[in-house]
């Protein structure tokens, strides 16, 4: 589905995410993790078509991503951005907006078509009952929800979601990653998401690419990737690594310096 | 803003000058015997004319031809039948519905008014003579005989021009062998604005033989220290009202002036010096050699 | 959605005969009262009756321009709060009015009018204004990317660079050509010559047609570039096609009728409270209530001292100001 070739891009200068080369397959659900400033948000900025690269591709299904019009690679690949600002326009306006890579050229008006679609979106969002309400007048998380509802209007094969999860309590968490793997599951979107919590990333996601300045440190399956000696490595603080006990998924714990002191040879035996 | 009070009409000529009345008589005698000795109508001339200018309302008016006047501005308020005209709006700005409802066979335009309008009035197919602007006092006789010949009264005017001429000429003569003062004149006050060759006054000014010391400036903008390196023997202050006694005030601080030592700062009406008709620039001529030249005596 | 659908076309319905009322009023309201009875009569006598110029020539071709400069005004400055999501902007910030003045002031000043006829005046004035325009897209142009903050601030310097030449060249001017350039800047919508009337016209009606093309672009950018580009939106291009139309908008504008000030910036105001943020309606009735309100303050600025006009620039400012202020004061947006 995607394919990220020698990739080099970021901001003059400043900073550059250099020669990243990966793929993701059609059903997957891949996550960027990383410290802050390793990249992830330039990386998905440069794979949505928002940052030129200086060197390398982006690839989907086989095109080139640069190479099509924005409309076409619009109805392909949907993006959620990380924070949100208000908008007032209405629930249903906002998912309606989602609509715009498929409105034909002289088309002002939605058709019946588009109309089903929006509401579908929401219906699968949970969203449906507020869909007179204005943006500014529901919560952060149900906001997250309409966002998600309108990527789906836009019928994406591929979505990219940049930590979807920040700023969100622990029920809208899970909420919205469950429903991404719903989706994910029932209407077979790929799904390329930069997460900052890596419990959730492991919990959620079957492969997982760590970004250390700017380069993949380590790329494969989550268990691969969760180790404490690669965690600490990139992250440079002390953690241990369990199971979670319902899953069986690798599960990061911090620790702070008082109990490393007290605890030393506890870790040692793990 | 500059102020440039001899361009605002709403001042009313205080006839302040006093003439000879034999001087006086003479004038409205030529005047009277060119409209009584000429008919008025019959020769397809315009019937219903519409002034946009003071001076050309008086002009107007000293031709005869007052009473065909349909339409005039708010500031043509000389001779003061002038004041009971219909009015049509400022020198400035016009008002082309009122000028159109008037019906005029000719509309005398000058150069302040807005082009547009000007244009506008041509488009209507509204027969429209535009004056040149005016700064001396040739063009001023060339104007009136341009009005005149619009009107049909060409030959009493040239007349009267020629008779007029002779009167100036012979004025200029008195002053000639006078020294001249240098002559500072302020037309505009925050800032100092002071009249320079474009202006109608400058001309009063070397007629009355006197120099002007903003003959060669460039731009009338001037700075106190400009007028004290200068040094003229006399000021004249052409603004209005209040402001023109402050500057007088203002102006005697400054004691190495020779217009301070000697006392010469004066107050002239600007009204008077700014829109003039042939008739009324002898008058004023004749008010500036008094004021020039106060040894001269004229009778 | 008919709903809403229904609440679109209702208020253009709306609009419309309100801009019939407004012009039919403004069409008999004057110096030189004109009963409406005897329309009959005097457009059988045809130009003969100096009613029937006064209503056909000066009367008409004022409402056709306040119609069209309106429209095209409030259209500019629907593209442009739009593109910045500023409420502050309006056509005139970007220097083009000031560009378009010095035009005009260079115009009078070296008495171009003379040499070239009366048409120089509003050529003049608007290759002055697309001159300052494309030297303030040019210098916020980096990277092949339209930096809109750029845009903003090289427009509203080289506004007053524009502003203090022409205070330099006021100073020193003649007279006759100082009132000339005051009272062009003042705005007018007398224009004596039909050619631009209809030019105004044909501009300001393309215009609004060229706008459409952009209205979901508009929509898209009201959640910022980025996320335009996302739905699919080529940023890039829409921004420079929507600079451009709005620069010529108002380029002709400005060139054809003088500086008639805050109808770009307070009929979108007041007209997104009134109809909300989707520019498929917000095109339309802006372009129409901007036509309205430029005919009314017109009758007002005809009427209120006969037979003395106010400059239609000053009735537009003070109304214009005003209705701003108090739709700011009663609900924060």
């Amino acid at each position: 589905m995607l394919e990220i070739k020698n990739l080099t891009c970021g901001y003059t200068g400043n900073f550059f995410v250099q020669d990243i080369n990966f793929k993701v397959n059609n059903k997957e659900i891949v996550g960027i993790i990383g410290p802050n400033g390793s990249g992830k948000t330039t990386l998905l900025r440069g794979i949505s078509r928002t940052l030129k690269p200086k060197k390398g591709a982006v690839i989907l299904n086989g095109e080139d991503i640069w190479q099509m019009s924005f409309k076409e690679l619009a109805r392909k690949m949907a993006v959620l951005p990380q924070g949100i600002n208000p908008i007032s326009m209405t629930v249903e306006e906002f998912v309606l907006l989602g609509r715009i890579p498929h409105l034909k050229n002289f088309q002002f008006f939605e058709d019946k078509d588009d109309l089903e679609i929006a509401e579908e979106c929401m219906r699968l969002t949970d969203t449906l009952r507020f869909k007179d309400h204005l943006m500014t007048q529901i919560s952060g998380g149900e906001r997250q929800l309409v966002f998600i509802a309108r990527a789906l209007a836009q019928q994406p094969k591929l979505l990219l979601l940049d930590e979807p999860t920040t700023y969100l309590d622990i029920t809208h968490q899970v909420r919205i990653l469950d429903l991404i793997k719903r989706l994910n599951r029932e209407l077979e979107l790929t799904i390329l998401m930069v997460l900052h919590d890596l419990n959730l990333a492991s919990e959620y996601c079957r492969r997982l690419i760590l970004l250390s300045n700017g380069r993949i440190f380590r790329e494969g399956a989550t268990e691969d990737v969760i180790n404490y000696k690669i965690i600490e490595e990139v992250y440079k603080t002390v953690v241990v690594v369990e199971k979670n006990p319902v899953s069986a998924k690798p599960y990061v714990l911090l620790v702070s310096e008082d109990e490393i002191k007290t605890n030393s040879p506890e870790r040692e035996r793990k | 803003m500059v102020f440039r009070n001899y361009l605002n009409y709403t001042v009313v000529a205080k006839q302040s000058l006093f003439l000879g009345l034999l001087r006086r008589l003479w004038l409205l005698a030529m005047t009277q015997l060119i409209i009584f000795a000429t008919p008025l109508f019959g020769y397809g001339y315009p019937e219903r004319i519409i002034s946009l200018g003071a001076a050309v309302t008086e002009e107007l008016y000293l031709l005869g031809a007052g009473e065909h006047i349909a339409g005039n501005t708010i500031y043509c308020n000389r001779p003061e039948e002038a004041k009971k005209k219909e009015k049509v709006g400022t020198v400035i700005n016009i008002n082309l519905e009122k000028i159109v409802s008037l019906k005029p066979d000719l509309v005398f335009a000058t150069s302040l008014t807005n082009r547009q309008q000007v244009q506008k009035l041509k488009e209507l197919k509204i027969n429209v003579v535009e004056m040149p602007a005016e700064r001396n006092f040739e063009n001023i006789c060339v104007n009136f005989l341009k009005v005149a010949e619009s009107i049909g009264k060409y030959p009493e005017a040239e007349k009267l021009v020629n008779e007029i001429k002779a009167k100036v000429n012979s004025m200029q003569a008195k002053t000639r062998g006078l020294p001249k003062p240098k002559v500072m004149v302020q037309i505009g006050a925050n800032p100092l604005f002071v009249a320079t060759q474009e202006y109608f006054i400058h001309d009063f000014i070397r007629m009355a033989g006197g120099i002007n010391i903003a003959k060669d400036a460039l731009t009338g903008q001037y700075s106190r220290e400009e007028v004290l390196k200068q040094n003229p023997d006399i000021i004249l202050i052409a603004t209005m009202g209040m402001t023109g006694e402050q500057e007088k005030i203002a102006w005697k601080k400054y004691s190495s002036i020779n217009a301070v030592k000697n006392g010469r700062i004066y107050i002239i009406d600007s009204d008077k010096f700014c829109s003039v008709t042939p008739v009324s620039f002898v008058e004023a001529l004749q008010e500036m050699i008094k004021i020039l030249h106060p040894e001269c005596k004229y009778d | 959605m008919t709903k809403r659908n229904f609440k679109w076309v209702a208020w253009i319905g709306f609009l419309f005969t309100l801009l019939l009322i407004v012009s039919i009023f403004s069409f008999f309201l004057g110096t030189v009262n004109i009963p409406a009875g005897k329309i009959g009569e005097i457009i059988s006598k045809g130009r003969t009756d100096a009613r029937f110029v006064i209503l056909f020539d000066i009367r008409l071709s004022r409402i056709l321009l306040g119609f069209a400069i309106g429209g095209a005004l409030s259209l500019a400055g629907v593209i442009l709060q739009g593109m910045f999501r500023n409420p502050l902007v309006e056509p005139y910030t970007l220097g083009i009015s000031g560009g378009a003045a010095l035009g005009v002031c260079l115009n009078i000043v070296l008495r171009m009018q003379n040499v070239f006829g009366l048409l120089s005046l509003p050529i003049f004035g608007f290759l002055g204004g697309i001159c300052v325009i494309t030297l303030v897209y040019a210098l916020s142009v980096k990277q092949e990317i339209l930096r809109m903050q750029g845009l903003l601030l090289c427009g509203v310097m080289l506004s007053f660079i524009c502003s203090s030449l022409i205070m330099l060249i006021m100073a020193i001017s003649r007279a006759e050509d100082l009132h000339g350039i005051v009272f062009w800047i003042m705005g007018s919508l007398d224009q004596p010559n039909w050619l631009l009337i209809k030019l105004a016209l044909g501009m300001a009606i393309l215009g609004l047609i060229a706008a459409y093309i952009f209205c979901f672009d508009l929509n898209a950018f009201s959640l910022g570039q980025e996320e335009a580009r996302h739905l699919g939106i080529n940023v890039e291009k829409s921004k420079r096609l929507l600079f451009i139309l709005a620069s010529l908008l108002t380029g002709f504008s400005v060139s054809i009728a003088g500086m008639i000030g805050f109808v770009g910036l307070i009929v979108p105001h007041f007209m997104r409270r009134l109809v909300g943020n989707d520019h498929r309606i917000l095109l339309i009735s802006s372009f129409l209530s901007g036509a309205v309100f430029l005919i009314f303050c017109d009758s007002l600025a005809r009427t209120i001292i006969a037979p003395i006009e106010f400059p239609v620039g000053v009735i537009t400012g003070i109304l214009g100001g005003s209705l701003f202020i108090y739709t700011f004061t009663r609900k924060p947006c």
